[in-house]
């Protein structure tokens, strides 16, 4: 039996039901009312000001602030970092603020790689698998001269599109909308990357300056692979709960803990190893300090490709083995 | 004209935690004729579906399709088999040609060439394009079929055929699978708590119960082993006809009534019971033999219980 027709029916399937339409027009909606929020906040703060200014006054409050040495640690870690990107903007008279719709782009991929897309991925994931339970069809899946493997290969293939069809809607609405607001032009501009913080300082001797472009399709690619995780993750769950609501539930717990945790345990390290901790890849590329030590770009690159892994053996193993009474 | 096995189970078990749900449940179906399995709900009739359709794994015995073990060439197995498991439940967002178009894609090529056909013989060409949530019960259960007959199969299980159909829809129903066992030659499984539909449709039953199969034969053989039934005689005097016939050696004499006996009398014994009570003077106006239906096979199978 031909594989492509299975994905054929399992993507039909996606496109038919609201939940793909609802996740689009969230993506509308939310990266609209952002933009809208972003054009009204520079009205206000930063109308007719020269920048220089405008930052010079940033770095003088940050020194300020860590000469009081009444900050916590890791914020003071993060000040460091921001004023040394500030002074590098400074020298090469570049504004670190100034917003372009390509820059847009490479903003919303950063802020919604950790929480925004992979909640959107695992809307799709964790009912590919479950939905087929509650209404019953899996009985009739399940009785063609088809193995269950394939039958479950073909629902990740269709998952894998989805979730990467969603991440360039994404990037495209974001440039649709951000160009709009702030100009399409501005691919080429530089973008500083390379800075590297370890243990409290900031190195920035392997800086450099890429053009945006290249940055952007980098940030995605990270942004993108962090949600085909995710989403390999919440297609497990939809096989081993056999209820959207039970799989959703659950993920979206495992990810919203994922973004409290190291804020109020930052001290447990072991946490760099749950899949969570791993997901924001655009940040730890982009030089951030990590939340928790010991996480790099590679580590946690590692991290969510093995739980991916390991989910998707879990997955199979107990789809083909397990009788389907419901 | 019953031919080659199709499907045959044997000594299938299979159990949930400490609740056996079926027990040692051997079966045969051949080509050209309908078995039916018949059994109150809980009497594992699903369960064993289940398992013959490849859904659950029996504990152990085996099932074979033309000769193919189902749970080692499962694929080769179910491209002889259609089946309806349950309820007929389809995908509610898509229109009945989208369904049937996407179970075709999943068997050999040509399947998607006889949904239009398929779609006359369970009589919904009409409703084809409408979305499945808006139909009846009744066409969920007809386009089931349709689904069940998309790959040609050999080997047709059904379970509960006859739910939520109207009575003109049972007896549609009824006549399309005795025209695909008779005039086709599929071997058709067709599960049912329905006394009246089993025996009108099926050539051979088989009953289970509590997980076991009681009895299994054709519906004729059934029927016969139970005429060593009850008989009733209408008497002037119930009682002397009690008194005469528990002389006579005849057992579960009961009166009924204030004009009528009845006893468990074998064809055999009946004219000396007669004799007997025409020499002890009782007025006999009738003797009846009430004709046995399969109800009654079951009920004295299953010790009473009702279906």
């Amino acid at each position: 039996m031909k594989f492509l027709p299975l994905v054929e029916n399992e993507v039909l399937k996606l496109l038919k039901q609201r939940r793909f339409r609802v996740v689009f027009l969230i993506l509308v909606a939310l990266i609209g009312l952002i933009v809208f929020a972003r054009v009204k906040g520079r009205e206000r703060f930063f109308s007719g000001q020269d920048w220089h200014v405008r930052v010079q006054e940033r770095v003088a409050g940050m020194q300020n602030a860590l000469r009081s040495g009444r900050m916590p640690e890791s914020a003071a870690r993060w000040t460091k970092f921001e004023l040394a990107r500030l002074q590098y903007h400074l020298d090469r008279d570049i504004d670190p603020d100034a917003v372009s719709g390509p820059l847009f782009v490479r903003l919303f991929a950063n802020a919604s790689s950790y929480l925004l897309l992979p909640l959107l991925a695992l809307v799709f994931a964790s009912d590919i698998v479950s939905s087929e339970f509650s209404q019953g069809t899996v009985k009739l899946l399940l009785t063609r001269p088809v193995t269950r493997a394939r039958v479950l290969a073909s629902k990740l293939v269709a998952l894998l599109l989805a979730v990467t069809v969603m991440v360039f809607v994404g990037g495209a609405v974001a440039y649709g909308f951000g160009g709009l607001a702030f100009g399409f032009a501005g691919w080429g501009a530089p973008v500083l990357t390379g800075f590297h913080s370890s243990g409290g300082t900031v190195d920035i001797s392997a800086v450099r300056a890429v053009p945006l472009w290249e940055d952007t399709i980098l940030v995605f690619g990270l942004a993108w692979y962090a949600c085909l995780a995710v989403g390999a993750i919440a297609f497990l769950a939809s096989v081993l709960l056999r209820s959207t609501a039970a799989a959703m539930g659950t993920m979206f717990a495992a990810l919203i803990a994922g973004t409290i945790l190291p804020r109020v345990a930052s001290t447990w390290e072991a946490q760099k190893y749950l899949f969570v901790t791993n997901l924001p890849l655009p940040d730890y590329y982009s030089g951030s300090p990590p939340p928790i030590p010991g996480i790099t770009l590679a580590f946690s690159v590692a991290m969510l490709t093995l739980w991916a892994l390991a989910a998707l053996a879990v997955a199979f193993g107990v789809f083909v083995r397990r009788d389907v009474l419901a | 004209m019953p031919g080659a096995t199709v499907l045959s189970a044997e000594g299938l078990s299979k159990r949930f935690g400490d609740r056996v749900a079926v027990s040692d449940v051997s079966f045969e179906v051949a080509a050209g004729e309908i078995l039916g399995f018949l059994g109150p709900n809980g009497a594992g009739k699903t369960t064993t579906i289940r398992m013959l359709v490849g859904l659950a794994r029996p504990d152990s015995g085996r099932i074979r399709i033309f000769g193919s073990d189902l749970s080692g060439h499962f694929v080769e197995a179910m491209k002889h088999v259609g089946s309806i498991v349950e309820s007929p439940d389809l995908y509610r967002y898509l229109s009945g040609r989208e369904n049937l178009l996407h179970f075709s894609r999943m068997l050999p090529d040509g399947a998607a060439t006889r949904i239009e056909e398929l779609a006359r013989l369970v009589n919904l060409e009409g409703r084809l394009d409408d979305k499945v949530s808006s139909y009846s019960l009744g066409m969920r259960q007809r386009l089931g079929i349709a689904q069940a007959l998309l790959g040609n199969p050999d080997l047709l299980i059904l379970d509960e055929p006859a739910n939520g159909l109207d009575p003109a829809g049972i007896r549609e129903i009824r006549q399309l699978i005795r025209s695909l066992a008779h005039e086709r030659g599929l071997a058709v499984f067709v599960s049912s708590h329905l006394l009246a539909e089993v025996e009108q449709m099926c050539d051979r039953v088989a009953i289970i119960h509590r997980g076991r199969t009681l009895a299994a034969g054709s519906v004729q053989d059934l029927l016969e082993r139970s005429t060593a039934g009850r008989t009733r005689f209408i008497v002037d005097s119930p009682e002397a006809a009690r008194e005469v016939l528990a002389r006579q050696g005849v057992t579960e004499v009961s009166v009924e009534g204030r004009d009528a006996v009845t006893a468990r009398v074998s064809r055999e014994a009946a004219p000396a019971a007669i004799a007997a009570l025409v020499a002890a003077g009782v007025a006999l106006f009738a003797v009846e033999r009430p004709s046995s239906t399969l109800e009654e096979v079951f009920l004295e199978v299953t010790g009473g219980e009702t279906v």
